[in-house]
């Protein structure tokens, strides 16, 4: 399969206001799939803008290539890429009203009016907005406009839309709502979506593959579960959901499984397999995946949330060490705060990182 | 807080501020119905005469003493009231053309020397109109030209520029640079961004702009008065010739229509300042 996007060696440097080079990308590799819905997903500065701003047109490259069905896109300008995008601020255009604004492509392309106006009816129509075309952009509530610039953004049919934190402005329970209006969308037009948040758990939700940057380097492209279940390192294991990490030693092995202690003196379980006594790796335990029981981890809870269905408990181990985060639905044991728990994982559930 | 003195103080002081900047407006506005045609600060009865006169619809009778006060005749006037608007048009299309572009390119293009260009089109605004007047004049001499509305156009287009391309800076300053990428983004040219996207969002600026540099122009004195030449010249320099051996009392009439046109304009200015294309 050759991807719809092929990006190789991407790197842009800018100069500092103080003098220096910054790296905004460093080396970018990215395949996208002419139907996926890809998210980078990284923390502030680390190049996600940057990367989205060469793809559109917006941002030369220092090196490296940017390909569109295998033809390389460097040389052409923004106006001439297949590619549109929906800007964070929305950029819509306060002079004309919701349907110019949605048919602005067809209007610069010179399509007929009869085929303009039925598609702008339509585009409306696929957004919801039907009946609104006659407002100005300043007569829409914050969730309205984002479904403007969303139904102008795809109105040209590209085959890749690009989405800066389309999200970022809307309130919790819209936002909600719109990531799943979004990806329904994006399968029904079947075309490939690349999606900017630093909110991993919208990436999570909505994504065929997660992309996570850190610092103008990409750290690891894989679907929400790899990503969730597999990370590559700490940083992907951090970046993702809540992590509880036991940097441990290996002491000995038991059939399937190892046992491991942390230098404060936790004792897990961990998979056999590849492990040797003595080798030092990083434990990864997500707080799904710790649940109470009559034995295992000791500790005294410190401190009780509830997230509506789940109770989340931050436990103190009694042999010291940071504290373990645990999420459960078992809500009716109900410990209080500053009882004495013991949590069980299984074996299997644990992710081990080489690093130490 | 509401302490009725201090209230009532501020209220008469507002009252007395409106009085003292517009008393002399409606001193004008008074004199241009008295029907004395020799001093007009005797009051002899209401006329409409000199509005009348103004568009030739009657031609009051004088005494031959009165008559000979008068050297310029009301066709004069009008002459010149036509070479103010000739001059405001022309100078507000080229100036605001002029700027407008300047405002664009400074704040969109980077190049060597922007922030000098910057400074050097605030310089004619604060420059003296003395010193400027001086300036073009010796300039227009130097290049032998011959002075005429033409060097008036080009006098009042070296300033006005300036306060136009202010007023679309600004503007420009407050626009989201995204609007222009979205167009490009949606397969629009830099042309065609230009006329459906930046245009027409800075039309408000472009507008205001436009106003300014018109009247600015219709009144400027004391630069035009360097600049133009012993025939043509506009309504300011015609007039100020004028006070010096009496004032016709249709000047009168003319400040009034003035006013109001000035009124009018700033009327629009604001209206179109509060229509919002945000
Ligand atoms: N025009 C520019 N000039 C100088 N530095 C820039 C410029 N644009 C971006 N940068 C720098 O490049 C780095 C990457 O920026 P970018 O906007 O791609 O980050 P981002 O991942 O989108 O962050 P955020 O999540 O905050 O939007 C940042 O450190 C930023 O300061
Ligand atoms: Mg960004």
């Amino acid at each position: 399969m050759t991807a719809l996007l092929e990006i190789r060696g991407a790197r842009r440097e800018f100069v500092t206001p103080e003098g220096g080079r910054l790296a905004a990308l460093d080396g970018v590799d990215l395949d996208v799939g002419a139907n996926e819905f890809v998210t980078l997903l990284g923390p502030s500065g680390c190049g996600k803008t940057t990367l989205l701003r060469a793809v559109s047109g917006f941002e030369t490259l220092d090196g490296g290539t940017i390909r569109l069905d295998g033809a390389d896109i460097a040389a052409l300008p923004p106006f001439r890429r297949p590619v549109n995008t929906v800007f964070q601020s929305y950029a819509l255009f306060g002079h004309m009203t919701v349907a110019r604004n949605v048919g602005y492509a067809l209007e610069v392309q010179g399509v007929p009016r009869a085929t303009y106006e039925a598609e702008v009816a339509a585009a409306l129509e696929k957004v919801g907005l039907s009946g609104l075309g006659g407002r100005k952009p300043s007569q829409l509530s914050g969730g309205q406009r984002q479904r403007v610039a969303l139904a102008r953004a795809i109105i040209a049919k590209p085959r890749l839309l690009l989405l800066d934190e389309p999200l970022s402005a809307l309130d919790r329970n819209l936002r909600q709502q719109m990531q799943i209006e979004l990806k329904a969308l994006q399968h029904r037009l079947g075309i490939a979506f690349v999606f900017v948040t630093h909110d991993q758990e919208e990436a999570l939700t909505m994504s065929d593959r997660i992309v996570v940057m850190r610092a103008g380097r990409i750290e690891q492209i894989g679907t929400p579960r790899d990503i969730y279940r597999q990370p590559k390192n700490r940083f992907v294991a951090e970046f993702i959901g809540e992590t509880n990490l036991f940097p441990v030693l290996v002491e000995r092995i038991e059939g399937a499984t190892a046992l491991a202690r942390t230098d404060a003196g936790v004792v897990l379980a961990i998979p056999a397999e590849g492990r040797r006594a003595g080798e030092r790796v990083t434990a990864i335990l997500r707080p799904t995946d710790l649940a109470l029981a009559g034995e295992g981890i000791r500790g005294t809870v410190t401190r009780a949330v509830y997230l509506g269905a789940d109770l989340h408990l931050f436990v103190q181990p009694a042999a010291g060490g940071p504290e373990i985060s645990v999420t459960t639905r078992d809500v009716a044991s109900l410990p209080a705060t500053g009882e004495t728990v013991h949590l069980a994982h299984d074996p299997a559930r644990v992710h081990l990182l080489a690093e130490a | 807080m509401r302490n009725p003195l201090g209230w009532a103080a501020l209220t008469l002081f507002s009252l007395l501020f409106f009085a003292f900047i517009y008393a002399p407006l409606f001193v004008i506005v008074g004199y241009s119905f008295n029907a004395n045609p020799v001093n007009m600060m005797i009051w002899e009865g209401f006329t409409l005469d000199w509005y009348t006169g103004l568009f030739g619809l009657t031609e009051r009778s004088m005494d031959a003493n009165s008559r000979a006060a008068y050297i310029e005749s009301t066709d004069q006037m009008l002459a010149a009231l036509r070479n103010s608007l000739f001059v405001a048009v022309f100078t507000t299309t080229i100036a605001t053309v002029m700027g407008t572009a300047t405002a664009i390119a400074l704040a969109r293009f980077r190049f060597r020397g922007r922030r000098l260009y910057d400074g050097f089109l605030m310089l004619p605004m604060m420059m003296p109109d003395i010193v400027l007047g001086i300036g073009l004049l010796i300039f227009f001499v130097t290049l032998g030209m011959q002075l005429s509305l033409l060097t008036i156009i080009i006098g009042h287009c070296t300033f006005l520029t300036s306060y136009v391309f202010i007023i679309v800076q600004a503007r420009m300053a407050g626009l989201d640079p995204a609007l222009e990428e979205a167009s490009a983004d949606l397969g629009a040219s830099e042309w065609v961004t230009l006329r459906k996207v930046l245009l027409p969002q800075l039309a408000p600026g472009i507008m205001g702009g436009a106003l300014l540099a018109f009247v600015i122009s219709m009144d400027d004195l004391v630069i035009t008065y360097f600049v133009s030449g012993t025939g043509d010249t506009t309504l300011p320099v015609f007039i100020f010739g004028m006070i010096r051996r009496g004032v016709k009392p249709e000047i009168n009439a003319i400040a009034t229509l003035l006013i109001l046109a000035s009124v009018a304009i700033a009327a629009l200015g604001l209206w179109l300042r509060s229509r919002k294309t945000d």
